[in-house]
């Protein structure tokens, strides 16, 4: 994912609003997607990314260069959905809950089913390296850990997610 | 190096992490001898594969929402924080339309205006009213309804600790078939400058608008505004809140209400009864429009007061359920302590009257921009020239008259022809050149098949948060669809007396595969001819629920069954039960950090909760049980009645 043209952040920084609004058209999509593979709900996704560029816009005096500007914007927009399921957790889950197509073992062999093996620790780094194509370090930097820990949990998720999806092969 | 070690420096080379020259040597060395080390490459590509084409969801486009708001803020200067309260749901446009389970019975004629104010008393000890008299009630009482307009007053607790209380005006119009209104005016004295909770909704037929502010995270939001042309014919995404005027969803299904009693509200005999906060949304549609409200939790209870006469909510208050689960949920809502007897939230009628509001007040305000769903009305008479086909359309359907006509989506040859009564509606829909993998309409290929009065089959889905009842009828050269909220047995009716003949699904829909894994829908006596143990069903299932198909499965190591267990009326609350048969010796292996060891009766068995799932083996046969809306004990009671009184003999 390439980083914005320098100028346009600068002037965005410094409170142009055309600028910033080029930044939201160019990044609207990934920041939408990666909401969307975190919430699994379309509205939700929605409000994650306003909620996301509205932080950013807030705070974009304060960022600083030292990570790469989408590693900082992902994880802003990580923090808005982390906040949204937290509010909905309980609620939701009951209302439509997210795992509602992949419970039986015919769904194991489902993606869906695989990424809901593993734990969000272990989900959110295999996303953000997989998906969103980012490197280890801009993904330790989204996630605030070190790269040799995005290193681990990267085999540890795609260990967890084979033997997810190919449990029936190997189990019988 | 071991087996690990050589994954984890794999796993990083294949993320195209550069390794060191010394640990690329090693590891290619290691891959030479180790075929669990190649099997975990090939494995991690195949992954990479699966996630890479797994099909991206359409993504919106929110420049304008998001600069809308980014404007709002720089023009605003916050003046403070403010603790943000967090979405309550996933904000549906508007609730859905559901529908009572019993046949139409007479009650008392709808009269003139009434006023209604004074104080209420408590209810009598006894009730003459047994839960489907309410039911059948609201059900007779929604056809008859043409017009209606109202205002309620609106208390709510605990916004947040600096706005404990919160006061707001309702008015609701509503005029046979599909003109609605709705406004919300917060009346509420905030200690700093906050925009106020004001909501407008106004459905008028092929149009509808919703404003309200958007959720932001500062004290001062954005009013957003959303206009919806060319609306399908009782959309369900932009639909009109009608349970304010006759709870007809929130009161539908006899079995998930009480009856708490009987006394007088404001003047007039009413009976109040109880349901949970996760069946009574519909009662709640301003929650979804727009603006800032306290959150509930799906098991708060709901007790409603309706008139007795003609069944219009009079007041209804929300009661905090109790329980460590509701506590901890409270507190990471930062909640205070909130006593189960105290109501959280009411919302009371002033009056309410039968007159036909105005015509203006379902005028719509003129915007810039609107969502267009595509349904171009037309003429019966000249459907035939726009489609090459002559839709199916009598002039009544399931005692509902015909209202209008429209195309759904230019050039996709299928019609759409709407029916109504009062409150009550009927969508039929149809095309001649369907050829779809799944029944046409929103009808899934796990729909419960029901034999038709006079002939034939249909397939048939409750409601559910999206949509209305439904039923699909593949039938020779034609498809078609009926979406309603009418009992399910007014439905089954309205769909026999049609002049066609339902074939059952063609084998192209009955087949699917799941992965690696293929499922076909058969009947239960396949399924038990073609496995080699016996499929036996829970004779201990939630009122209501029953059979609706049944799958084999198989995932290359043997035929497992799927059976699909749903409420005849509505999936709200519950959803799907589905129980899953296989021959196994022991459960595959734990996927989730969750999982916790149950005693199912005597035999040992796994609980994951955030999918609701109990896995057990019971002599060589594995099963799985889950359903998105049961508690592990409700699971578990379910669990132990399989096979122990079955039901189908």
């Amino acid at each position: 994912m390439n980083d914005p043209d320098p100028r346009t952040l600068t002037r965005a920084r410094e409170g142009d609003l055309g600028a910033f609004e080029d930044l939201v058209r160019q990044y609207q999509g990934d920041v939408w997607r990666f909401a969307y593979h975190f919430t699994r709900d379309r509205s939700l996704a929605d409000d994650v990314t306003q909620e996301a560029f509205l932080r950013a816009f807030r705070f974009l005096r304060g960022f600083r260069g030292d990570s790469k500007f989408t590693s900082w914007l992902f994880r802003i927009a990580r923090n808005c959905a982390m906040d949204q399921i937290k509010a909905r957790n309980v609620y939701v889950e009951r209302v439509t809950p997210i795992a509602a197509t992949t419970a039986d073992p015919q769904a194991r062999v489902e993606l869906h089913a695989a990424l809901d093996a593993v734990s969000a620790e272990h989900r959110e780094p295999f996303l953000l390296v997989e998906v969103f194509g980012l490197s280890y370090q801009e993904t330790a930097d989204v996630l605030g850990v070190r790269v040799g820990t995005i290193k681990s949990r990267m085999h540890r998720a795609r260990r967890a997610m084979m033997d997810a999806l190919e449990v029936e092969e190997e189990a019988r | 190096m071991n087996h690990d070690q050589a994954e984890r420096l794999l796993s990083a080379r294949i993320d195209g992490e550069r390794l060191a020259a010394r640990a690329t040597a090693a590891l290619d060395q290691h891959l030479e001898t180790c075929a669990e080390c190649r099997a975990f490459e090939r494995g991690a590509y195949r992954l990479r594969e699966a996630v890479r084409f797994e099909v991206a969801p359409a993504v919106p486009d929110l420049v304008d929402e998001v600069m809308t708001a980014v404007g709002a803020q720089t023009e605003r200067p916050r003046s403070r924080l403010r603790v943000v309260r967090p979405q309550r749901s996933p904000r549906r446009s508007i609730l859905p339309r559901l529908a009572p389970v019993a046949a139409a019975l007479v009650v008392g004629a709808l009269i003139g205006s009434l006023v209604v104010g004074g104080p209420w008393q408590r209810p009598e000890a006894g009730s003459a009213f047994a839960a489907t008299d309410v039911v059948e009630g609201i059900s007779a009482a929604a056809a008859r309804l043409d017009a209606y307009r109202a205002s309620f007053a609106i208390d709510e607790r605990h916004l947040s600790p600096d706005v404990p209380e919160r006061h707001l005006a309702m008015r609701v119009w509503f005029e046979a078939p599909e003109r609605f209104r709705l406004d919300v005016v917060d009346h509420t004295d905030y200690p700093t400058t906050t925009t106020p909770t004001d909501l407008k909704l106004v459905v008028d037929g092929s149009t509808s608008y919703a404003s309200g502010p958007s959720p932001c995270p500062t004290a001062t939001c954005p009013q957003r505004e959303s206009v919806v042309r060319n609306r399908l014919p009782f959309s369900t995404a932009a639909a009109a809140p009608t349970d304010l005027v006759l709870p007809i969803s929130t009161l539908a299904d006899a079995d998930r209400l009480t009856v708490l009693g009987r006394g007088t509200v404001l003047g007039r005999p009413a009976v109040r009864v109880e349901v949970p906060f996760e069946r009574a949304e519909p009662l709640f549609p301003f929650l979804s429009i727009g603006g800032d409200w306290r959150p509930f939790f799906p098991n708060d209870r709901v007790r409603i007061w309706l008139d007795e006469r003609n069944w219009f909510p009079l007041r209804w208050n929300v009661y905090p359920a109790t329980g460590a689960e509701r506590d901890a949920w409270a507190l990471r809502f930062g909640l205070p302590d909130e006593p189960s007897l105290r109501s959280v939230f009411s919302v009371r009628a002033l009056d309410v009257s039968l007159d036909t509001p105005d015509a203006s007040v379902f005028d719509i305000p003129v915007t810039a921009s609107a969502q267009d769903q595509g349904a171009r009305e037309v003429d019966l008479s000249d459907v035939r020239r726009e489609t090459g086909f002559e839709p199916i359309a009598p002039g009544t359907v399931g005692g509902l008259d015909r209202y209008r006509a429209v195309l759904p989506r230019d050039d996709s040859g299928e019609t759409l022809v709407a029916y109504a009564d009062g409150l009550e509606f009927l969508n039929l829909g149809e095309t001649r050149s369907w050829n779809g993998d799944a029944p046409f309409g929103p009808v899934g290929v796990q729909a419960e098949e029901v034999p038709l009065t006079g002939g034939g089959v249909a397939y048939y889905e409750p409601a559910s948060q999206d949509h209305g009842r439904r039923i699909a009828i593949h039938a020779a050269g034609t498809d078609l669809y009926l979406e309603s909220n009418l009992p399910r047995s007014r439905l089954l009716a309205a769909a026999a007396a049609l002049p066609v003949q339902g074939l059952p699904m063609p084998a192209a829909w009955t087949f699917r595969r799941v992965g690696a894994a293929t499922a076909e829908r058969v009947s239960l006596e396949t399924a038990r001819a073609s496995v080699p143990f016996p499929i036996e069903l829970p004779s201990d299932l939630p009122a209501g629920f029953g059979l609706a198909s049944v799958e084999l499965v198989d995932a290359g190591y043997g035929a497992g069954v799927t059976l699909y267990l749903r409420d005849e009326d509505a999936d709200a609350g519950i959803g799907t039960i589905r129980l899953h048969l296989e021959a196994a010796s022991e459960l595959p292996p734990a996927t989730s950090a969750d999982q916790s060891s149950v005693d199912i009766g005597v035999l040992p068995g796994r609980f994951t909760p955030d999918r609701s799932q109990l896995e057990w083996i019971d002599g060589g046969l594995y099963r799985s049980l889950d359903a998105p809306g049961l508690a592990l004990d409700e699971l578990l009671a379910i669990a132990i009645s399989i096979g122990a009184d079955e039901p189908d003999g």
